[in-house]
């Protein structure tokens, strides 16, 4: 079984299907498009991520987010930096490195649309912040480069409240469970699925990237459901000077004495001798892996991907130290790839990088805030590497997106909040229609004698907009066709709207 | 308890062994009766790659003189000799030899899991130990972990290996280490209707994780459907709530408990590995439902009252067996076990013969024993087995080859980087562990027929090529403090077939394949020795240089990467 395989092509089936169907999706042969997806493992905060800043949600919010052994409240926009030690005349704590008064008012963001005010809220104007650590994205929000998309979640068909609780509407396997949402958020089912949604539009258009298919979609950060296609499959790299691995062994004239034992490693490696389905599997990956090593790494050591800068040291916004941003790392090994695109013939690409982190039982204040620094540098870091990638821009071919578990509760839990559903993205790129929140910003608050949210159950979101409505956006823009969406997407007919315009 | 009602079968069965025709006691009719055949070398080789890091010469023997059973009643009777806490305050007063200022760091936990994994005569509880960690997962990736609580955390799963589930979940629970990785250290009660909820991470992981799972199962770990075909769930989100508020008031060990101590302050040397203690004033007196239970609402707060409610219900919930036999199944035996599999396992958890349920002794010996784990065809399923694990591959290795460490510590170090094996012990990226019991890989032959393989989670064109070079280097002798001197293998590596064989026995329990024996056989062949003329340094050179080689090819093919 197995033996030697030929694994750069993914095969043909699909790209003869091309070739007959008018409708079906395909890549122009000029251009180049790359889709970025930053996931953020373990559920990030979108309530101290995005912030509705108008009296009525802050107050509900300020509310919620206080009291136990660390409240989690961001303070109010406009607030300044107060000295560790100093008296916070809005909550009389003392600030510390560690705490929200120590930090500043939450940054305000002023979209170009004006958000329709949702039911149950008695706000006239909705006014909205980021994180006091997202000022890079700010600032990327100002220059119209990056957009929120609010209230995003899985869901099988809209749902309101009343029909959440009497479950007369479908819901998402898994709900508030993390490998499944994970799961759900990258493929649209529970743990155990095998195609991702990046990997299924790949599916449609990696007939464009000639000879090096097998480069559609890459992750620096290990196995990726989201890449896995049907005909494209994950390629793994690691970050650092060459992105693939290489087994040392087979390149050397001796191994352990035997002038053809490198040649004799190379053989029983990329094949099994056996009748095992599993050991066949493994093979095929040490093949895809020994095969594909040299071009890549031979073309990322070349002309503009050689260029990249670095990202710069990132300093803890918490302690002060400098750290390495893992986040950033990953992304300059996409940047480069990105650069290496053309010399590999490369026109379509997705890619997945992560920060993990983001399950914020506990200790949250310190944990978040630095992690949204880390998000902050990294997708600013990004943004400018993209700006120049020798000598051109290409920001407008690069689009990059947040994804994550689930949102997490509205209320603390007295140091860190749990899970949740419904949260707030970030799009980025020169193609996006920046500086506007996307979806519905929903009413903030928990329940009360004579106030129901309908946005809210228990202490989570109900999402508003599914995440098969934003990768749908983003696969338009990707250039697959709405016939092969709705395949990709079985639910997206359910949602009134199957582009959110984002980009 | 346990081994009195072991003996009670064996009476029983003494009284009456020729009306005992199952299958799961051959080994131990293998003891009693000259007509029932001693498991070959290689069948002994193939259970021990299954309930340990891996065979050897000596262990080979044992349950060919000793029979399947009979080598699991000795294995799970052997008192725990060594211990991680042990090793670890033994280092840490070395390091301070020379470094007044040294403390622990991770790696130190990691070569205390080579030394005990490789070396621990209680073999079966090792590998057991192994399987649990991957189930009830504290990482050390987490900052709050301390390198003695995790050995004391994990001390503790092999204590308790073979005593009663229930028994082991309280264990667990109550584990400062596990309380701080999953926040229930430290939760508080709600202290009016606008305070602060209860933390609910470690009420929701204990039923999603440790227990029950998200659906109700069948026996044979089936799912339960409700009438549009859909999986009824076992919990919702008020069961969380009801759960956090048990898990609420508990803390640091303290002699004399106070505020300040449940706060983390005023702390003795020892908390990291004592059992976290009560602290009624932070225990929720509200009424708490779940799981079909509720606790009334009480006028004074009773923490260890209400876990005993809590911990009764979740161990007396029909889905536990299924739930967890399956997952210790995948552990030890094979990724995609058959429902009746799963049922027997399953039932064994629920009553262990003797009325008991929860004897994890008797889970890992229906495991063990099973027609599907032993039935030899299987080793030639393509579709049974498992993909090895890649830090159970490393100790299969040094264990086979009589490895030993020149400084007694076992000093591996971090083999956590996918260029390395992808892995450490206890340093899984989340309480999900390395890889889920569900992960079916995409674009593969078993991802295809719809089945799982919860290792290739962590496979992919990094990792691969980063074991084969790691394997380079431990069979080559290039980790200075774990060696092998290959004093069985060099005498034989004159003649490559003898060699190859024998490395057959160790790593592939005899089902070596025929063209890769041949393959590595040529290969070896391919070593010169030198003439008597060269001297004797040169000539154990060149038959090292082969062992070495032969070695690292057999364990580098994908072949050997799957047990079944």
């Amino acid at each position: 079984m197995g033996g030697a395989l030929s694994v750069l092509g993914a095969g043909a089936p699909l790209a003869l299907q091309l070739a007959v169907s008018g409708a079906a999706s395909a890549a122009d042969a000029a251009d180049y498009k790359a889709l970025v997806c930053v996931f953020l493992v373990g559920g990030n905060d979108g309530h101290n991520t995005v912030l509705a800043t108008d009296a009525d949600s802050w107050r509900r919010y300020f509310s919620a987010r206080s009291g136990g052994t660390d409240s989690l409240a961001l303070m109010p926009v406009g607030t300044p930096i107060l000295p560790k030690g100093a008296t916070s005349t809005i909550t009389g704590r003392k600030a510390t490195a560690t705490n929200p008064e120590g930090w500043g008012g939450v940054l305000e963001i002023v979209p170009r649309v004006d958000q329709p005010i949702p039911d149950g809220t008695d706000a006239t104007n909705r006014t909205f912040a980021l994180h006091p650590f997202l000022g890079p994205l700010k600032t990327l929000f100002d220059s119209g480069r990056l957009a929120v998309v609010a209230n995003i979640g899985p869901l099988v068909q809209p749902i309101t409240k009343v029909q959440y609780l009497t479950r007369a509407v479908p819901v998402p396997l898994g709900l508030t469970s993390h490998n499944d949402q994970q799961s759900t958020w990258q493929s649209g089912g529970p743990e155990g699925t095998r195609i991702g949604w990046g990997g299924a539009m790949a599916d449609r258009l990696y007939g464009s990237n000639g000879a090096n298919t097998v480069f559609t979609a890459i992750s620096p950060t290990g196995t990726a459901l989201f890449l896995a296609g049907r005909d494209v499959g994950q390629y793994v790299v690691k970050t650092g000077a060459l992105p693939a691995n290489v087994v040392v062994a087979t390149q050397q004239g001796t191994l352990f004495g035997s002038k053809v034992g490198s040649a004799g490693l190379t053989d029983i490696i990329q094949g099994t001798t056996s009748t095992s389905s599993f050991s066949d599997d493994y093979a095929a990956v040490v093949a895809r892996s020994m095969q594909a090593a040299g071009a890549v790494n031979g073309a990322i050591s070349q002309g503009a991907a050689t260029l990249i800068p670095a990202p710069g040291n990132y300093v803890n916004p918490i302690t002060g130290a400098q750290q390495i941003n893992p986040l950033a790392v990953q992304l300059q090994t996409v940047a480069r790839l990105v650069a290496s695109a053309p010399q590999m013939g490369l026109r379509r690409q997705v890619f997945f990088v992560s920060l993990p982190g983001f399950d914020t039982h506990s200790t949250q204040n310190a944990a978040h805030a630095d992690l949204m620094g880390q998000l902050a540098q990294a997708l600013a870091y990004f943004d400018t590497a993209l700006s120049n990638v020798g000598g051109s821009d290409l920001r407008g071919s690069v689009t990059t997106f947040t994804a994550s578990d689930f949102g997490r509760s509205f209320t603390t839990n007295g140091d860190g909040t749990d899970h949740g559903w419904g949260s707030h993205h970030f799009v980025m790129g020169g193609a996006v229609r920046g500086g506007n929140i996307y979806g519905q910003y929903p009413t903030l608050g928990i329940d009360d004698t004579g106030f129901s949210n309908p946005d809210m159950v228990g202490t989570a979101l109900i999402p508003t907009t599914s995440v098969d409505q934003y990768g749908a956006t983003l696969g338009a823009w990707f250039g697959v066709s709405s016939t092969d969406l709705a395949s990709i997407f079985p639910n997206l007919g359910n949602f009134n709207s199957a582009n959110l315009g984002f980009v | 308890m346990k081994r009195l009602v072991a003996g009670a079968i064996l009476v029983s069965l003494a009284a009456a062994p020729l009306l005992v025709k199952s299958v799961d006691l051959k080994g131990w009719i293998g003891i009693h009766a000259e007509s029932v055949q001693q498991a070959t070398p290689f069948e002994a080789a193939r259970f021990l790659t299954q309930a340990t890091f891996g065979p050897t010469d000596d262990s080979i023997a044992d349950v060919q003189s000793l029979g399947y059973e009979a080598w699991i009643d000795q294995q799970e009777a052997i008192p725990v000799s060594a211990t991680h806490l042990a090793y670890l305050d033994a280092r840490l007063a070395q390091l301070k030899l020379t470094n007044a200022n040294a403390h622990l760091n991770t790696v130190d936990v990691y070569n205390s899991f080579w030394k005990q994994s490789v070396t621990a005569p209680d073999q079966l509880r090792q590998r057991v130990k192994l399987a649990l960690s991957e189930i009830f997962v504290i990482s050390l990736n987490h900052a709050g972990m301390d390198p003695r609580g995790v050995g004391s955390y994990y001390d503790m799963l092999g204590d308790n290996a073979f005593v009663n589930y229930r028994t082991l979940l309280e264990k667990i629970t109550l584990h400062p280490m596990m309380g701080t990785y999953l926040n229930s250290l430290g939760s508080q009660k709600t202290k009016s209707a606008n305070s602060p909820h209860p933390d609910q991470n470690y009420g929701r992981e204990i039923q999603q994780l440790m227990s029950i799972g998200l659906y109700q199962l069948n026996i044979d770990g089936a799912l339960k459907l409700d009438d549009n075909n859909q999986p009824i769930p076992t919990y919702t989100a008020s069961d969380i709530d009801g759960l956090a508020n048990v898990f609420t008031g508990y803390s640091w060990y303290s002699p004399a408990p106070s505020k300040s101590t449940f706060f983390g302050l005023g702390l003795g040397p020892d908390v990291t590995i004592k059992p976290m203690i009560v602290y009624s004033d932070y225990h929720s007196s509200l009424a708490k439902t779940f799981l079909g239970t509720t606790i009334p609402a009480s006028d004074t707060p009773d923490a260890a009252g209400d876990l005993k409610i809590a911990l009764d219900t979740i161990f007396n919930h029909p889905n536990v067996g299924p739930f967890l036999g399956r997952q210790l199944i995948q552990r030890l035996v094979t990724s995609n076990p058959s429902p009746a599999y799963v049922a027997r396992v399953a039932a064994v958890f629920n009553d262990n013969g003797s009325g008991i349920r929860g004897d994890l002794g008797a889970v890992v010996k229906a495991i063990l024993l099973d027609p599907e784990a032993r039935d030899p065809a299987n080793t030639s399923s393509p579709t049974f087995g498992k993909l090895r694990e890649p830090i159970v591959r490393v100790a299969n290795w040094m264990r086979a080859f009589n490895a030993i460490s020149p400084s007694d510590w076992w000093r591996v170090g971090d083999t956590s980087d996918t260029v390395s094996l992808g892995q450490s012990v206890l340093n899984a990226p989340s309480v999900f562990n390395f890889w889920r019991p569900g992960y079916s890989p995409p674009r593969t032959a078993v991802g295809n027929l719809n089945l799982r393989a919860p290792e290739f989670e962590i496979v992919d064109e990094v990792s691969v090529s980063g074991y084969v070079n790691t394997m380079k280097r431990f069979v080559g002798n290039a980790f200075s403090d774990v060696q092998s001197v290959y004093a069985n293998e060099i005498p034989l590596a004159s003649d490559a077939g003898s060699l190859v064989n024998r490395i057959d026995i160790l790593l592939f329990y005899g089902q070596m394949p025929a063209d890769l024996r041949t393959k590595i056989v040529n290969l070896v062949n391919s070593v010169p020795i030198p003439a008597q003329t060269a001297g004797p340094d040169k000539i154990k050179a060149a038959l090292t240089n082969r062992v070495e080689l032969a070695i690292y090819l057999a364990i580098s093919s994908p072949d050997y990467l799957t047990q079944r």
